[in-house]
């Protein structure tokens, strides 16, 4: 079985300090300038902006954390795969070139079985960046707090949003709401929380 | 643009991610979030916010009042529920035990003529306390409370008496009286 912690590390944020002020499309003309060689620290850098924005990206349409981090890793592998081959032809529109791929990866599932074993065999990757490059985790304690200093509805509302990510005309008709009144309820609730979280975290 | 803050709201944001935008809408902000990093974060924040909020309700560390259909659906999507069932007036001898993880009140109630609804709780543990404007649907007949599990399980054998208020601007009517008699399991 592949494993991406079987093979070179991800390079430390400090490691690659001197490429974090590049953007995409300079990155992506490195990487196409270099070929047939590569340059490592070209390609760590585009996969670690773009990984967190693959797998949001495959959050959202797949609703599963293992298949977005699947699209993600998949993903990365064709567009430098494309990059090196200098089949992009506009690198200035590199996110564009990945979010296509991605759309298509999700359109066609493409991303299981044979072929993407094929594929990581014939491209071997030691470039993905960590599963969870994750923002500092929210204060349980402070959260609940927050929660329990909500409005009832808001709360309520905030339960029913998130429990299941549903669309509001969902939490509308369990409480006879109309959509409108519920994003409303939703907005302020989100605003409220977030404010409190804030404040309580300045406070501590 | 990356390096430029976030411009889009947060409520389009999570429209975004809750599917509620048209299809040429979406696909618009499918290509901003890919170029722009920070409205890209912008949205995981919101996102990591909403996954604290379920484990938060997952985990029984909240009370909130929510309708009959949604505790339906978490019991059908895997959640362990210890339900009671009250008419006003009742009482029930209630616990909670390991495995529990919500524990919610069934109240019935005619709640048809109600614009406003409150509950007050009398606790011989914690004291009273009122929740204000709670959300429900009047065309239900009544309301499902969910208790803490956390707080439940601290509980030695006490009372809970509940009460539903319908508020019309000054006034104030009873609807019901409900009494949980709990014990430790």
């Amino acid at each position: 079985m592949f494993s991406l912690a079987a093979v070179t590390p991800y390079p430390s944020r400090m490691s690659i300090a001197a490429s974090d002020a590049e953007d995409d499309a300079a990155l992506a003309r490195r990487i196409i300038g270099c070929a047939p060689d590569r340059d490592a620290a070209a390609e760590a850098e585009l996969c670690r902006r773009l990984g967190p924005r693959i797998r949001l990206y495959g959050l959202k349409h797949l609703r599963d954390k293992a298949s977005a981090a699947d699209l993600m890793q998949d993903v990365l592998v064709m567009v430098l795969q494309k990059l090196r081959e200098g089949s992009v032809r506009e690198p200035e529109r590199v996110a564009s070139f990945v979010l296509g791929t991605a759309r298509q990866m999700v359109v066609d599932g493409r991303r299981s079985g044979r072929r993407r074993v094929r594929i990581l065999e014939a491209f071997p990757i030691d470039l993905m960046p960590p599963d969870e490059e994750a923002p500092e985790p929210l204060d349980t304690g402070r959260l609940q707090n927050c929660l329990a200093a909500l409005p009832e509805r808001e709360r309520a509302v905030l339960v029913m949003t998130f429990y299941d990510d549903r669309p509001a005309d969902a939490v509308a008709a369990d409480l006879g709401l109309s959509a409108g009144n519920v994003r409303v309820i939703r907005h302020r609730g989100l605003e409220r929380l977030r404010g409190c979280i804030e404040l309580s975290g300045a406070a501590t | 643009m990356s390096r430029t803050s976030c411009t889009t709201e947060p409520q389009e944001l999570l429209q975004y991610w809750l599917g509620e935008l048209d299809e040429p809408h979406e696909s618009r902000l499918d290509e901003h979030l890919f170029a722009c990093s920070a409205c890209s974060e912008r949205l995981r924040t919101i996102v990591d916010l909403g996954a604290a909020i379920r484990s938060e309700f997952a985990s029984g560390t909240l009370n909130v009042v929510l309708p009959e259909p949604f505790i339906r659906a978490v019991k059908q999507a895997g959640l362990r529920v210890r339900e009671y069932t009250l008419d006003p007036g009742g009482s029930v001898a209630c616990t909670v035990t390991p495995d529990d993880d919500l524990v919610v009140a069934y109240l019935h109630a005619p709640l048809r003529d109600v614009r406003r609804l409150d509950i007050l709780i009398d606790d011989t543990t914690s004291g009273k306390h009122r929740a204000n404007d709670v959300a429900f649907d009047p065309a239900r007949n009544g309301l499902v409370a969910v208790t803490s599990t956390s707080y439940l399980r601290t509980l030695g054998y006490s009372q809970q008496r509940v009460r539903l208020v319908a508020v019309d601007g000054a006034d104030e009517r009873v609807i019901g009286d409900y009494t949980f008699n709990h014990s430790p399991s």
